[in-house]
């Protein structure tokens, strides 16, 4: 089935029509949030270039040393390679905030090898081609979208196998490649704003618990990212304190040593 | 609106949500919430042209009505966020609405809610968790199907 292009856009504006002459929703000003479910399931990790985007807004960025070319060691341990696979997709981010074509290039082919690592590579070719003719074509806004579909489609497939703790260390991975980067920024220029950035408590209390849910991976680097989010937790979570330079330089110093535990063998 | 306008207008938005869907997600998702998705979709596409990127990750289930379901989301000051809740069920009403940890509500006066879509947009004045609260007011359905997609940009 194929719509025309003009018949897709006129439908769109219709909607668009709908936003501009809907009433604004009347909602409680307040809402007494104890009353509300305080869980922290069904969350949806935000994406490193939320991250990168925001931190981009606080001034100039050198992207390109961020941008990383170390060879990963090959692993054969699904959970391993599902954390490396959530790291390259960051690193994807990170390549694209950089304009770097030859980078992002690369990671599209890092990311089909460790797909198909974890039995995901069907989901993943189609992503991975479209990242790599993106990057060919510096066609930025479309890089970021494909390492969004990217990194959805391998959590669709596992979470079909029922392999959820593999998906969310895949997220686990980029949020802990994520927050490397944004330490390692705000370390160089401290600011309170970007400081502010790394208020993330809950996300961080939601890998703690998917975590403890994971005693068949008894692999070390497992528990020790488990340790260290105990050291991160309360350096992030203050409240309504700021976080300080020391704890932001904290954060940077054990997210960059996991950084290099994920990559490397034991 | 004419009712029957509205539902060819329905009908075939519906149809090219559905065709824009990536063919992953349309392969492995729950088939109930297909069609929410779909809708609130559609909803997101006029803010894509503003510069908005939706998320391919969603949040989706069935509420009876006067049900609500709360999401934590993590948002960053500095970023400006549209939250699109969809359902397929004609003359469901639904809504979306932002507070903040202190449960103030957070959103901007723009957010609307109107037939099968309800949106809802923030400008966080702080980086934290934010609770989005999707319910159903009304409904003809005993169930009503949703689904809840964000962009930020």
């Amino acid at each position: 089935m194929v719509l025309s292009s003009k018949r897709l856009n006129s439908m769109v504006a219709a909607v668009f029509g709908v936003a501009l002459c809907a009433h604004g929703a009347q909602a409680p000003q307040h809402l007494n949030i104890n009353q509300l479910s305080t869980t922290v399931e069904d969350v949806v990790v935000p994406l490193p270039n939320e991250l990168f985007g925001a931190l981009n807004k606080l001034g100039a960025v050198n992207w390109k040393e961020h941008v990383r070319s170390d060879e990963e060691a090959n692993f054969t341990e699904r959970p391993r390679i599902a954390l490396l696979l959530g790291t390259v997709i960051a690193d994807g981010f990170i390549a694209v905030q950089a304009e770097d074509a030859p980078a992002v290039r690369d990671i599209g082919q890092r990311v089909l090898v460790l797909g198909k690592g974890i039995g995901v590579g069907n989901s993943i070719t189609p992503h991975a081609k479209a990242i790599i003719d993106a990057a060919d074509k510096r066609n930025w806004a479309n890089v970021r979208q494909e390492l969004d579909r990217t990194q959805n489609s391998v959590q669709q497939a596992m979470n079909e196998v029922h392999d959820e703790k593999l998906s969310q260390l895949v997220s686990l991975g980029g949020w802990l490649r994520g927050t490397e980067v944004l330490t390692s920024v705000v370390k160089q220029h401290f600011s309170e704003e970007g400081a502010e950035l790394l208020h993330q408590p809950d996300l961080l209390t939601y890998f703690q618990t998917r975590l403890q849910t994971m005693s068949e991976f008894n692999l070390p680097i497992v528990h020790q990212i488990q340790d260290a989010l105990v050291e991160v937790k309360p350096l992030i979570n203050t409240g309504n304190a700021r976080i300080s330079a020391e704890s932001i330089k904290k954060v940077n110093e054990i997210t960059t040593r996991l950084g290099n535990d994920i990559i490397k063998k034991d | 609106m004419n009712p029957f306008a509205n539902v060819i207008l329905c009908t075939t938005s519906l149809l090219a949500a559905v065709v824009v869907l990536p063919s992953a997600t349309l392969a492995s998702v729950d088939p109930t919430t297909v069609y929410a998705r779909a809708y609130a979709l559609l909803a997101a596409e006029p803010y894509v042209k503003q510069g908005f990127q939706v998320r391919e990750d969603y949040w989706a289930g069935a509420l009876a009505s006067g049900e609500r379901k709360v999401v934590r989301q993590q948002l960053f000051k500095g970023n400006e966020y549209w939250f699109w809740l969809g359902t397929e069920v004609d003359r469901a009403k639904v809504s979306v609405h932002i507070y903040d940890s202190h449960g103030e509500l957070a959103e901007q006066p723009d957010s609307w809610a109107k037939d099968h879509f309800a949106a809802a947009h923030i400008i966080p004045k702080t980086t934290g968790s934010y609770f989005v609260i999707v319910r159903v007011e009304a409904s003809p359905a005993a169930r009503t199907h949703w689904a809840l997609a964000y962009g930020f940009r």
